[in-house]
């Protein structure tokens, strides 16, 4: 007797063949979609961001920079809007270096202090405070929020870092914030840090963001 | 159907995803129909009668 297949399904060549081209395939795919997507994740320069060229990650020069957002018809959610120079913690001339070297430190503290047990950023992390991807633009921070009184502050900047350094002596919520140790330039470079990453163009991510009163469209 | 390409950067998987399951039906035919090639190609080689590695 003859012993082959008599069904493509039982040859094994048949499934070598076609588990090659789906993991190749797949393999492929995937490499060409990291290199597609390799502009929507890039950093732009401080020279672009002047001459308005369109860019999802603005330079850390933003902290220099009033960040708002606008309703964007065509996309169909809101879309970051880098407005006219505004002072952050008295400055609006920090220079790319320093602004790298503010945002760097913001990230490492960041990560030291590991705020994403608790927060949400870019979400990645908890859900147990506040997600903290647009916190630069909630109102609550603003003259018309309570922070700015609670903390003794003139300055949205200066409530945040104030906040941070003891979260624990401020009544916000029944969940609070405990005394992470944050010294006052780490509370200013997460400050920076929040600022910078508020100005990312999430593709109206998180939701209800742009629910935020004055936060949005606050020219 | 097809809605209007509103991404900020150009770009060719940006392109395909134009509108409810145009991505995935690229992507699919893309990795299926070539699969039917291959089984035709080996239900010719088995009816020839050559062996199975």
């Amino acid at each position: 007797m003859e012993e082959r297949p008599t069904s493509v399904w039982s040859s094994t060549r048949f499934w070598r063949k076609s588990a090659g081209w789906v993991t190749g395939v797949s393999a492929l795919l995937l490499i060409w979609l990291s290199v597609d997507t390799v502009a929507q994740i890039s950093m732009g320069t401080d020279e672009d961001m002047q001459a308005k060229k369109p860019m999802r990650i603005f330079p850390s020069t933003v902290i220099n920079h009033k960040v708002t957002y606008e309703y964007d018809a065509k996309r169909g959610h809101e879309v970051p809007v880098i407005g006219e120079k505004e002072a952050f913690f008295g400055r609006s001339d920090y220079s790319p270096e320093e602004a790298d070297a503010l945002l760097r430190h913001g990230k490492l503290t960041v990560q030291a202090k590991n705020c994403m047990s608790c927060h949400t950023l870019l979400g990645n992390g908890g859900y147990f405070a506040p997600d903290l991807t647009k916190a630069w633009l909630d109102p609550a921070w603003s003259e018309s929020g309570p922070y700015m009184a609670m903390t003794g502050t003139a300055t949205r900047e200066e409530a945040m870092a104030k906040f941070m350094m003891h979260p624990s002596t401020y009544p916000t919520h029944a969940r609070r914030m405990p005394e992470l140790g944050i010294t006052e330039d780490e509370a200013k470079a997460i400050v920076a840090f929040l600022k910078h990453m508020a100005s990312i163009d999430t593709n109206g991510f998180p939701r209800n963001f742009a629910k935020m009163n004055g936060g949005v469209n606050a020219k | 159907m097809i809605e209007a390409f509103t991404d900020v950067f150009p770009s060719f998987f940006g392109t395909l995803n134009r509108g409810p399951m145009t991505l995935t039906i690229f992507l699919h035919t893309l990795i299926v129909l070539p699969m039917f090639f291959i089984y035709f190609s080996e239900k010719k080689k088995i009816e020839r009668g050559e062996p199975d590695e």
